[in-house]
């Protein structure tokens, strides 16, 4: 069971943050198909920032800021340039894949994964089997709490989600729904840097070309399957987790008699599941339509 | 404390321009503090951007603003706040999935961290102190019209408001609504708010106002004007000015400008009875997202005869309209058009029986804003052809531009696109495609809605001529001057029910009664 629990909480942590970014973004009006992009600059910022000055705090603090300087330029082509944002969005997340690689490759000259001597700072061993988990993975859900309340119980978190829903009676309050949404994607970057951080070198230590595997696109879904709803969103990342966690579990009992691909894909067809299951939903439809909203711009 | 005497409001030279359009030229008007101020005019006047410009949602591009005697760049609601303006916007600048006291907090100052119940408690008061008869907790998107507006005026007045804006609050009113309105805005002003209030309908400026402000094409025509020296006919004159007027018969100036309810009788008699256009008996259609079900709605229409639908806005108007052109199903009773029974035929069957429909929203349901003048003419003949049968756009060019000319449609290409029309250009194109020679019903779903005077007056003749070659119309409108002007017979829809029938001479009180439930 405690295995499970781990399993869960490791590849679910990471999760979470990319989700949490997608939630504030949406909040304020963005569909957010940068995450992607903004999560795999932060594994790799995060890993070179480690071995090139040995430090996992400067190798942090280099992360977020790179992508606090991704959602800026996704922000300015998005609000300045009135590029249309699910395009930028795929921009910023191409971007984010392919500067990744060629980094590593200029640095290092191979595309082979790039290893770190250590990574985030763990539990440690007063925590049992638990110890192995990285100090993220606590700080989890002290911070959906924390997006939760500055959402939902400020009146930051008001204007925020007035700029994203009406942007007009924003304006007219004298709220500039263009500044909110800065705002909003450079909490997500951070929240972006510190996803991409814990994916590799939470449990890893170790950064691979495209090793975020559609965790950014999962993180968008979840914010679609939560209706936009923190607390909501979380719940739907822990989910793909978990179904994520079963996969793996599944290939360990019933070994080569069910197609390998099968089992990975779990996730994606839970994703898929989740997003048909929560239309139904009062709340799936609402955040579904902003699609629409979109189009009609 | 010092008594300030200085005006809460001046302008001078006020100019704002939208791309190549003049919304506003060389305005400059003063106001007095204290007392509740009317600004008055047509479509298209300038009155919303001068609102905007007072509340700082617009820079001018040119001329000096004043609150209390200091100046004022413009362009920043920040500002215009700080010096205790507040605007109340036409279409409510509230956003849907807030609750009441969410929509209170976010424009106030003061407890950024706070917890729900303490915010109802917060906001509970001020509400219930400015007699808004709503629950803190209620969400917006939940609330009639009326009360809407109400929250709308208590998010105004969470700061200390000098200076309240009104952007036309009586077109979503019924005269009922419009009364207690009135009645709010009084007590605002014993209170010491200065209220300028954006109307059009002259009745309302003498009912409330101490001076009238009047605009036409962006420009100041005269104002700030003593309401107790002018009359009305002298105010219609200011609104409509000297060109337009010409062509205008007294009755259609009247209901322009709401400067007394027509109630002329029509000379000739209704051919009622005699062919039957329209014929619903007792239909109901099922609730939907998109407003009131129909329930047991008997309504007939005769060849030659218009019916005017009053109601407050969200009363099944759009469901009726829907019913009719088969966007909603009827789940009981009977629809005949020109006596075929089409009741669960869809819209191509009803269209081919006569049924033309100029629809609510002229921009989305009524034109193809992307596709080219020429492709919007001609759907309606396009879609009674077979799918797979050969079009020659030449041909179809031809016969749209010269229908397009009939209709004194004012463009330069028919291959243009739809969206490079003005509004009234645009109804214009609808028009022709609907007011064919075969129309048999003709619902004409609010046509004259932000339309200036010139293209006003053209939908009204317009349905007057189809009228004359025995069209049935029905006719909705949220005004009721112009319903009274042009409708044979109204029926009044509340809660998705026909509650009440008129003919003329119309007594607006009684209509205005029937639109609010309060029958005798």
């Amino acid at each position: 069971m405690e295995d499970i629990v781990i399993a869960i909480l490791r590849s679910g942590t990471p999760l979470v943050y990319v989700t949490l970014a997608g939630v504030i973004a949406q909040r304020a009006g963005i569909w957010h198909l940068g995450l992607e992009g903004l999560m795999i600059t932060g594994a790799c910022a995060t890993v070179l920032g480690i071995v090139l000055t040995g430090s996992i705090w400067a190798a942090l603090l280099w992360a977020i800021a790179v992508c606090v300087a991704g959602s800026v330029l996704f922000w300015f082509v998005v609000e300045k340039l009135r590029a249309n944002q699910i395009i930028a969005g795929l921009g910023l997340t191409g971007l984010g894949l392919g500067g990744t690689t060629l980094a590593v490759q200029s640095i290092f000259g191979t595309q082979a994964a790039v290893s770190a001597p250590f990574g985030l700072p763990r539990l440690g061993p007063a925590f049992g089997a638990y110890g192995s988990l990285s100090v993220l993975v606590v700080l989890m859900p002290v911070l959906v709490l924390a997006v939760w309340v500055m959402l939902r119980r400020t009146r930051f978190g008001l204007r925020l989600a007035a700029s994203g829903e009406h942007p007009f009676a924003a304006r007219s309050v004298g709220v500039n729904p263009s500044a909110m949404r800065l705002a909003a994607l450079v909490m997500g970057g951070a929240l972006c840097a510190l996803a991409g951080a814990e994916l590799a070198t939470g449990s890893l230590q170790i950064f691979a070309q495209n090793m975020t595997a559609g965790r950014g696109f999962m993180g968008f879904a979840a914010v679609i399957f939560g209706a936009g709803h923190p607390i909501g969103a979380t719940l739907a990342a822990l989910f793909f987790a978990i179904v994520g966690a079963i996969g793996i579990k599944a290939q360990l009992i019933f070994g080569d008699r069910i197609p390998h691909d099968l089992l990975l894909g779990l996730p994606y067809i839970a994703t898929v599941l989740g997003i048909w299951v929560s239309t139904k939903l009062r709340g799936g439809t609402k955040a579904a339509n902003g699609f629409t909203e979109l189009r009609n711009e | 404390m010092m008594e300030d005497r200085s005006p809460i409001f001046e302008c001078r030279d006020v100019t704002v321009r939208y791309g190549d359009i003049t919304a506003l030229a060389d305005v400059g008007v003063t106001f007095e503090r204290g007392m509740i101020h009317a600004v008055v005019g047509q479509n298209g006047a300038g009155k919303t951007t001068f609102a905007r410009v007072l509340a700082g949602l617009v820079r001018p591009a040119a001329g000096s603003l004043k609150f209390s005697g200091r100046p004022h760049a413009g362009g920043s609601v920040n500002d215009a706040r700080k010096a205790g303006v507040e605007l109340v916007h036409q279409s409510f600048a509230l956003p849907p999935t807030f609750t009441v006291a969410e929509a209170m907090q976010f424009g106030a100052e003061g407890g950024s961290l706070f917890t729900r119940s303490a915010l109802e408690r917060r906001w509970q008061p001020h509400l219930d102190s400015l007699d808004v008869k709503v629950k803190a907790r209620q969400r917006i998107r939940d609330l009639p019209v009326e009360i809407q507006q109400g929250v709308e005026i208590a998010r105004a007045l969470v700061s200390e408001a000098k200076l309240l804006i009104l952007d036309e609050p009586t077109a979503v009113l019924s005269p009922e609504g419009t009364e207690k309105l009135f009645e709010r805005i009084r007590r605002l002003k014993a209170r010491g708010v200065t209220v300028i209030l954006i109307l059009h309908k002259i009745r309302e400026v003498l009912a409330i106002a101490d001076t009238v402000t009047v605009l036409r094409s962006g420009r100041l025509v005269d104002g700030p004007l003593d309401c107790t020296e002018i009359d009305a006919d002298r105010l219609a004159e200011l609104i409509i000015g000297p060109a337009a007027a010409r062509g205008l018969n007294a009755d259609d100036k009247a209901a322009l400008t709401g400067s007394a309810t027509v109630a002329h009788a029509h000379n000739e008699t209704p051919s009622a009875g005699k062919n039957t256009v329209l014929d619903m008996r007792a239909v109901s259609t099922r609730p939907d997202t998109e407003g009131p079900a129909l329930d047991n709605v008997d309504l007939t229409i005769s060849a030659g005869e218009i019916i005017g639908v009053a109601g407050v806005e969200g009363n099944g108007q759009r469901t009726l309209v829907r019913a009719i052109s088969a966007l909603v199903d009827v789940v009981d009773g009977k629809l005949a058009i020109g006596g075929d029974n089409v009741t669960g035929k869809q819209l191509a069957a009803r269209r081919a029986a006569g049924l033309r429909i100029i629809p609510f929203e002229r921009n989305v349901e009524g034109l193809s804003l992307s596709s080219s003048l020429w492709e919007n003419w001609s759907a309606r003949s396009l879609l009674q052809m077979p799918l797979l049968a050969a079009i020659n756009p030449i041909t179809i060019q031809k016969r749209c531009a010269a229908a397009l000319n009939r209709w004194d449609v004012r463009y330069a290409n028919v291959t243009q696109r739809a969206s490079s029309l003005s509004g009234g250009n645009a109804q214009k194109v609808i028009l022709s495609r609907e007011m064919d020679d075969d129309a048999r019903l003709i619902l004409a779903a609010q046509p004259t809605r932000g339309l200036d005077i010139g293209a006003t007056s053209f939908v009204w003749d317009a349905m007057r001529d189809a009228k004359a070659r025995g069209c049935g119309l029905l006719f909705i409108s949220s005004d009721l001057d112009e319903i009274f002007d042009i409708s044979d017979r109204v029926v009044v829809m509340l809660s998705g029910r026909i509650v009440a029938e008129f003919r003329p001479p119309y007594d607006i009180s009684a209509v205005g009664a029937a639109m609010t439930g309060v029958l005798k």
